[in-house]
């Protein structure tokens, strides 16, 4: 996608951003920098379906915090002070997001030159809880080692008896550094590291990697190409919200349905296998088109795909039929739609609170936005809201995948890009994984090498969904919460 | 409740008998390097793609390569280059090893490993399992995957467990960067003897695409005393069953499976699919 670049003075990014936000049709993308010299905002719009890049130089390292009146940006200040040392004056809560104790302070890796030592000081980086007090407060913590099969976090829950009153989350423990790795690779195999960001984001990832770059080249994939990576995408989101929907089943106790639902999880993986030949749909998409022809004759996996809708309809019919599983998931884990504003919450979490907004309609990716799909939404905002939401999305994803193949065109599976990316410019991919918006942007030096690579998964927006949740909830409905909010601990550490 | 029981009796039974069979036509397998010498003193070309340098050219050797699975990533960019079958893609998914150095293949016989297979031990009727996360998940996902009904671990005494103070083997996925150290090292100690750690993917084997950055993601191989290693990014769950069996002394109970690698350029062999696949819908 093509993008504006406009320069906006550092004191007068608070206003303009508030007035940018007014507009309904209006949301922030990414709140990052560059090397540490300015801030860089990609700002959307989604009446036009077009985006700006505002920058905005800094001086001195310093300036003030946008949170206090634009809340939704609290996650993404903390993650410029964590990589670039740029500090948020008046942030409420100045915890570090990526980097954590483990690495040596004064370590910025994204910055173009070395913070002075007395600047350094300055920024303290140790991690400080919510001090809740009171008489019969007690402190839960639990984790970065979960007791499940799962990505490492800490949750830190200040509780009164059973209640939750506060739910502090620290992540950063699978920081493996990917977005420096991004501007060291040659940009051709750039994609094998961009595809290992989150193991069930896969497509996603390649996805919005791919149109980045492709943005930077100025060319248009072929449309079997197109047609190849959307069918890809939608089973990624088949497979994911299936596992999904089968871990609410599990948490609610029912082990066998989930048994069931792991199956089928396994079903739509091998129709990744049978399009890509990885059942994680790995080195597929790449910039310029993708890596081969579907593996399997298209009829076999329109039967498969037929069999499977199937099946995955008895299922969930069973499972929303049964009054203990709709009881269990009703009221629970509430989230207002408000606050879901407020926070700029994406994907299925914001969809289940009656927000329209899903990235498909607007930004180019694969087919869409010319590829008509219809969004899932439903008002609750409780535990039963969101599974219904990936359900219906299920569905909606396997018709796409059954038109797509029936219509698949003819043509080459690729173009050749250039060798050179375009030079001192912005790159935008935007995709609608199945957690919900995310974003690749890139920009080039005056010599068209990437100098900087940042990556908005959705769970940067989400993560303070859980603690808002939660609030005031029983200990023991937090893992049916988090699982229904389905977040990510490697997408967020990157 | 009973519409949820006459739902499970209608579901047939979904496990495969066979464990750790060749994957299907449609999966892309690991590269193995074959009895083919390359062209002329090698044309580099499988070195050029490889996004993990998992493949090494021996100065001076004509044509003698290393293979490193143990790095390798499972992209298939090496076998779909190689004019000469050199390195060809193997439909195997008894690939875990014992050691590190088996990962390791090559053309060169000076440099050929022996496969160690599995003896039988105090874990052989029985394994509790402790899971470490320290990385993309789709490992995880494969792990998880490997208890569902149809690859069904659990048949074989296999028990992922919540605490290490229940575990015999520690299964750590993912390349382990600086935050995940000292939390997987305490979860280490804190398991009873005899315990066995198993690396479980590329990424624990030697860090992956991660390898060598500020996070020290290199794997889990240098930080504690590794006896079992699962290459691929991310396994097959067979593979993961593979690499269980091994630790249990039991991988005699795999089926026996023909090792031919899949070549492309002899008439009358099994052609890639990624290369010369009919296009589809004709």
């Amino acid at each position: 996608m093509k993008v504006v670049t406009k320069l906006v003075p550092a004191d007068r990014l608070q206003d303009s951003l508030q007035q940018w936000m007014m507009d309904p049709n209006h949301r922030i993308g990414v709140l990052t920098s560059i090397d540490g010299d300015q801030l860089a905002v990609l700002v959307l719009d989604l009446l036009h379906n077009s985006a700006e890049v505002w920058l905005s130089p800094i001086e001195d390292n310093h300036y003030k915090s946008l949170t206090l009146n634009i809340p939704q940006l609290h996650w993404f200040e903390r993650v410029i002070w964590d990589m670039f040392g740029i500090v948020p004056d008046n942030h409420p809560r100045l915890n570090p997001v990526l980097l954590q104790e483990a690495y040596a302070p004064g370590l910025y890796p994204l910055r173009k030159a070395p913070l002075e030592a007395s600047h350094k000081q300055t920024l303290e980086k140790d991690f400080h809880f919510l001090d809740v007090r009171g008489e019969g407060v007690w402190q839960l913590p639990v984790g970065p080692i979960h007791a499940g099969v799962i990505e490492p976090g800490h949750f830190r829950f200040s509780c009164m008896g059973e209640v939750i009153h506060n739910l502090e989350i620290k992540l950063g423990y699978v920081h493996r550094g990917v977005e420096k790795r991004l501007t060291e690779v040659p940009w051709k195999k750039a994609h094998f590291v961009a595809e290992a960001i989150a193991g069930d984001t896969t497509a996603a990832n390649a996805l919005a990697h791919a149109e980045a770059i492709e943005s930077l080249c100025d060319v248009t994939i072929p449309a079997r190409a197109a047609t190849l990576r959307t069918i890809a995408l939608e089973i990624e989101r088949v497979a994911m919200h299936t596992i999904d929907v089968g871990g609410i089943a599990n948490d609610i106790g029912m082990v066998s349905i989930n048994a069931s639902f792991s199956k089928f999880r396994g079903v739509a993986l091998d129709l990744g296998d049978a399009i890509s030949g990885s059942r994680f749909l790995r080195s597929f998409i790449i910039p310029g088109g993708v890596r081969g022809e579907p593996r399997m004759p298209v009829e076999q996996m329109l039967t498969n795909v037929r069999k499977l809708r199937k099946e995955l309809n008895k299922l969930t019919d069973i499972f929303l039929d049964n009054p203990t599983a709709v009881d269990r998931c009703e009221k629970i884990g509430r989230l207002k739609p408000a606050l879901a504003h407020e926070f700029g919450m994406v994907g299925v979490t914001a969809r289940a609170c009656g927000i329209k907004y899903d990235t498909r309609k607007h930004f180019r990716q694969g087919l869409y936005p010319e590829l008509d799909v219809p969004i899932a939404s439903h008002p609750t905002g409780d535990i039963l809201s969101r599974t219904k939401v990936r359900i219906d999305e299920i569905f909606n994803s396997l018709n796409i995948i059954e038109k797509l193949l029936q219509e698949l065109p003819e043509g080459p599976l690729s173009l050749q890009l250039p060798n050179q990316l375009a030079k001192d410019s912005v790159g935008v991919g935007i995709v609608e994984a199945f957690r919900g918006e995310l974003i690749h942007l890139i920009f080039t030096d005056k010599t068209g090498a990437i100098q900087r690579y940042s990556i908005k998964d959705p769970s940067w927006n989400n993560w303070t969904a859980i603690s808002i949740a939660i609030r005031d909830s029983l200990i023991a409905d937090f893992p049916l919460c988090n699982k229904s909010l389905a977040l990510s601990y490697s997408g967020n550490d990157l | 409740m009973l519409k949820i029981l006459s739902y499970l009796l209608g579901q047939k039974l979904a496990t495969v008998k066979d464990l750790c069979p060749p994957l299907r036509a449609e999966a892309r397998g690991l590269p193995t390097i074959t009895d083919r010498a390359c062209i002329g003193s090698g044309c580099g070309s499988c070195v050029d793609v490889c996004p993990t340098a998992a493949i090494t050219m021996l100065p001076g050797s004509d044509g003698k390569i290393t293979l490193d699975l143990g790095a390798c990533i499972g992209c298939s960019g090496c076998y779909e280059v190689c004019p000469s079958d050199t390195i060809a893609e193997s439909k195997s998914t008894q690939v875990a090893t014992r050691t590190r150095e088996e990962l390791v293949l090559s053309n060169d016989p000076a440099l050929k490993v022996e496969r160690k297979r599995g003896e039988k031990n105090v874990f052989s009727n029985s394994l509790h399992a402790r899971v470490v996360s320290t990385g993309c998940s789709a490992t995880d996902a494969e792990i998880g995957a490997s208890g569902n009904p149809v690859f069904d671990v659990d048949r074989l005494g296999v028990h992922l467990v919540a605490s290490p103070r229940y575990a015999d083997a520690l299964f750590v996925t993912g390349p382990v960067p600086k935050g995940m150290q000292s939390p997987v090292k305490d979860c280490f100690d804190a398991m009873p003897a005899p315990k066995v750690v198993v690396a479980v993917g590329s990424c624990a084997i030697s860090g992956g695409v991660h390898r060598g950055g500020y996070a020290e993601a290199n794997g889990i191989t240098d930080l504690l005393p590794t006896s079992i290693f699962i290459p691929g990014c991310a396994p097959h769950p067979w593979m993961i069953l593979h690499g269980i069996l091994l630790a249990m002394g039991r991988d005699d109970l795999c089926v026996k499976e023909n090792r031919e690698p899949v070549y492309k350029n002899l008439p009358g062999k099994s052609v890639s699919p990624l290369l010369h696949a009919e296009p589809a819908g004709t």
